[in-house]
């Protein structure tokens, strides 16, 4: 198909809507990539997959158990975040204890991500099939602006993601807890002296970074049903948002989740529609060119 | 003592070897490879139903005392899977007839592999053109060719809803053929061209700035084309994006499948497509097929994939009965060859499909395309307890849309 420049202007706003609705999901999901970076200095790439289980969890409470929508959306946070620190506790201790980033144990850890989204998506299989689930949430007649239509369930991603955020940033900030995490970041061997039980931080560093991926995964279920497969291009484009934003950078994974999510909605819109996904990685190609360390990111260095 | 021992052990089994011969002569297998695409629930159950439909034929007696030995395959719906099961299949397994794939993107490169090896093949539900353009002498489609589809649909839509369309075509090979040819009949019946195109991926997950863009042009219809789970999250959303129930929407004939209405739910109201089998068809023949699924499979209604994957099994049935086999070990090529002249010599078979399915010798599109009609379908109710109505069936010219 041809790269065709269509300037629909009058929908601008409604393109900005979509890409801001979606940004946000690839925000938390990206919130949760630099939270495990930030305190291990690694990639989880099997975190599309705690997403994609987030998303059945949520389906299971609401659906099949009948919870209302939100309990649902907090149980199945709940669920991945035990999924989460039962995997780093059983599978990944043994290599986060030899170091992450850059050393041998730091690689061993990215090649077993990569296993256990291989692992998590077959288990996934085995319990629900391969078929797309519906997951709808009845939440009334839509907005209307204008020409725009945006489904209650659009506006409802957007403040749980504003709350979300808001309460990560308390908790992070505002709490012992939190700043025992953001020590665990800064240095773990300072923090061993400290006193911190750094394992046990580095265990809820995956609970709280894998139920922000379930809770996205919820979110994104009423726009697009819940598939097995749904994880790996989330991963891809939250990747994105986490590499833009600078990686680490927890407000700058929350922003780079919506210049991703706007930039290819703007994309698919004026330049061409049939080459939506590129955009993202444009800009991800484009950020690591000419500033490697994203929009917010410190400048790359191997912790002490 | 030891002599008349040693006698009667090598009597005995040249006995048995004599018998064993004997019995190889009068009763062998037919092998049959199956490849196809069984990643989702509806795909495996595709994929049973041929094999459970080959198993009664083996239960009541076989193929005049021969065995069916069927071998099933995954491909997964990609085509190197596709192409490395039929090379397999043909090379190791050294089956007589190859069936698959379910996938027009699988189903085409295999094309060439079986005509090279001179291996018949039957098609049991891709629908791409191209298919049977190839000009392969081994090649025989069960389903309706994607060229009758976009004749029917086209008439339906220039006639009925408008003829200013919006196409949204998935990226694999039969929704592109579909929409295509879907573009083709509006420009060659109507004089319409598309009110907007776009591709997107095979899965993709966010249509909306596709569906407030098609709403900004005003259109009378928007084409879907794409597998059944990508067409019900684009039915749920071109709703979100607030188009109107009055702008019909329009399947490829993957509507036909049930996770269409069932994901979409209330937005699979109104949707229609064309289809090889309609389960609101009222032959007795249907209605029985109807039971057998639901109690067999489990499900609610049978897509036209069931229908076909059926009528495939029954084609074979006939085919392998007339092709006086010899089944020997240097017959294999001659037994391939007449599996395919015997495919090519049905006429009018009459099974599920809405109309009859003949077959000719010539390695062409008209002879290969045995089915040619195509059923027009609406859901009249969308959720898991979906309803589909009959709007018209239509019996296409062999050469139409060539």
């Amino acid at each position: 198909m041809d790269f065709v420049i269509n300037f629909d202007f009058s929908s601008l706003f409604a393109f900005i809507l979509f890409g801001l609705t979606i940004g946000v999901v690839y925000g938390i999901v990206a919130l949760g990539i630099s939270l495990i970076y930030s305190g291990l200095d690694i990639v989880h790439f099997a975190h599309g997959e705690v997403y994609m289980f987030g998303a059945f969890f949520g389906l299971v409470f609401s659906k099949t158990l009948g919870f209302p929508y939100p309990v649902a959306l907090v149980m199945a946070m709940i669920c991945a975040a035990m999924l989460g620190m039962f995997i780093e506790r059983v599978f990944y201790r043994r290599l986060t204890k030899g170091g992450g980033g850059y050393t041998v144990a730091g690689m061993g850890m990215i090649i077993c991500g990569f296993a256990m989204s291989i692992v998590l998506m077959n288990v996934a299989f085995l319990i629900w099939g391969a078929g797309a689930e519906p997951f709808h949430v009845d939440l009334g007649m839509p907005y209307q602006f204008g020409d725009i239509t945006l489904p209650k369930s659009y506006a409802l991603t957007a403040l749980m993601a504003i709350l979300l955020m808001g309460s990560l940033h308390y908790f992070l900030k505002k709490t012992k807890i939190g700043l025992a995490i953001r020590a665990v970041a800064a240095n773990k061997d300072i923090a061993y002296l400290m006193g911190i039980n750094v394992p046990l931080m580095i265990s809820l560093i995956f609970g709280l970074a894998c139920g922000l991926a379930a809770a996205a995964g919820v979110l994104i279920g009423p726009m697009q049903s819940v598939q097995v497969e749904m994880g790996y291009l989330m991963l891809l484009k939250a990747f994105a948002a986490a590499v833009v934003g600078g990686f680490g950078s927890l407000p700058g994974a929350i922003i780079g989740g919506l210049i991703v999510g706007i930039a290819e909605n703007l994309g698919a819109a004026y330049i061409s529609p049939n080459h939506k996904d590129i955009y993202a990685f444009l800009i991800l190609i484009l950020v690591l060119m000419f500033k490697p360390s994203g929009l917010f990111g410190v400048v790359a260095r191997v912790k002490a | 003592m030891n002599k008349l021992y040693k006698n009667c052990l090598a009597g005995g089994l040249a006995g048995v070897m004599v018998a064993g011969m004997a019995i190889g002569a009068m009763a062998a297998d037919i092998r049959v490879g199956i490849t196809m695409r069984m990643i989702s629930e509806n795909g495996q159950k595709y994929g049973q139903m041929v094999m459970d439909e080959i198993d009664m034929i083996n239960k009541s007696g076989g193929i005049n005392g021969n065995m069916i030995k069927p071998t099933l395959m995954n491909d997964e719906c990609k085509s190197d899977k596709g192409v490395a099961n039929a090379i397999k299949l043909i090379n190791q397994q050294k089956v007589h007839l190859l069936i698959g794939s379910t996938c027009s993107s699988v189903t085409l490169p295999i094309v060439d592999i079986t005509a090279k090896a001179s291996v018949p093949q039957i098609i049991p539900h891709s629908t791409n053109g191209k298919i049977t353009k190839k000009g392969s002498a081994w090649v025989f489609r069960v389903p309706v060719s994607g060229r009758f589809y976009a004749g029917v649909n086209a008439k339906y839509v220039g006639e009925n809803i408008g003829k200013k369309i919006a196409y949204l075509c998935a990226a694999d090979a039969a929704s592109q053929n579909d929409c295509e040819a879907m573009q083709k009949q509006m420009k060659a019946q109507h004089g319409s061209e598309p009110a907007y195109v776009a591709q997107v991926q095979e899965k993709e997950v966010d249509f909306r700035t596709h569906m407030q863009k098609i709403k900004s042009a005003g259109v009378d219809g928007i084409l879907i084309a794409a597998l059944a789970e990508t067409m019900a999250r684009a039915l749920i959303q071109s709703y979100e994006a607030g188009i109107p129930a009055s702008v019909r929407r329009i399947g490829s004939s993957s509507a036909s499948n049930s996770p269409v209405p069932t994901i979409a739910g209330d937005a699979a109201k109104g949707v229609f497509f064309a289809a090889a089998y309609a389960a609101a068809d009222n032959r007795p023949i249907a209605r029985l097929f109807n039971e057998m699924v639901k109690k067999r499979y489990g499900v609610h209604a049978p897509d036209h994939d069931f229908s076909q994957a059926y009528d495939l099994v029954r084609i074979v049935e006939i085919a392998l009965n007339n092709a006086n086999l010899k089944l020997d070990s240097g017959s294999l090529a001659a037994d391939r060859t007449a599996i395919r002249d015997s495919i090519a010599s049905i006429k009018n078979y009459e099974g599920l499909a809405s109309g009859p399915i003949s077959f000719c010798a010539a390695a062409t599109p008209q002879c290969r395309d045995g089915n040619r009609t195509a059923v027009l379908i609406a859901y009249s109710k969308g959720g898991k307890d979906y309803k589909t109505e009959v709007l018209a069936r239509v019996t296409m010219p062999a050469d139409f849309g060539l």
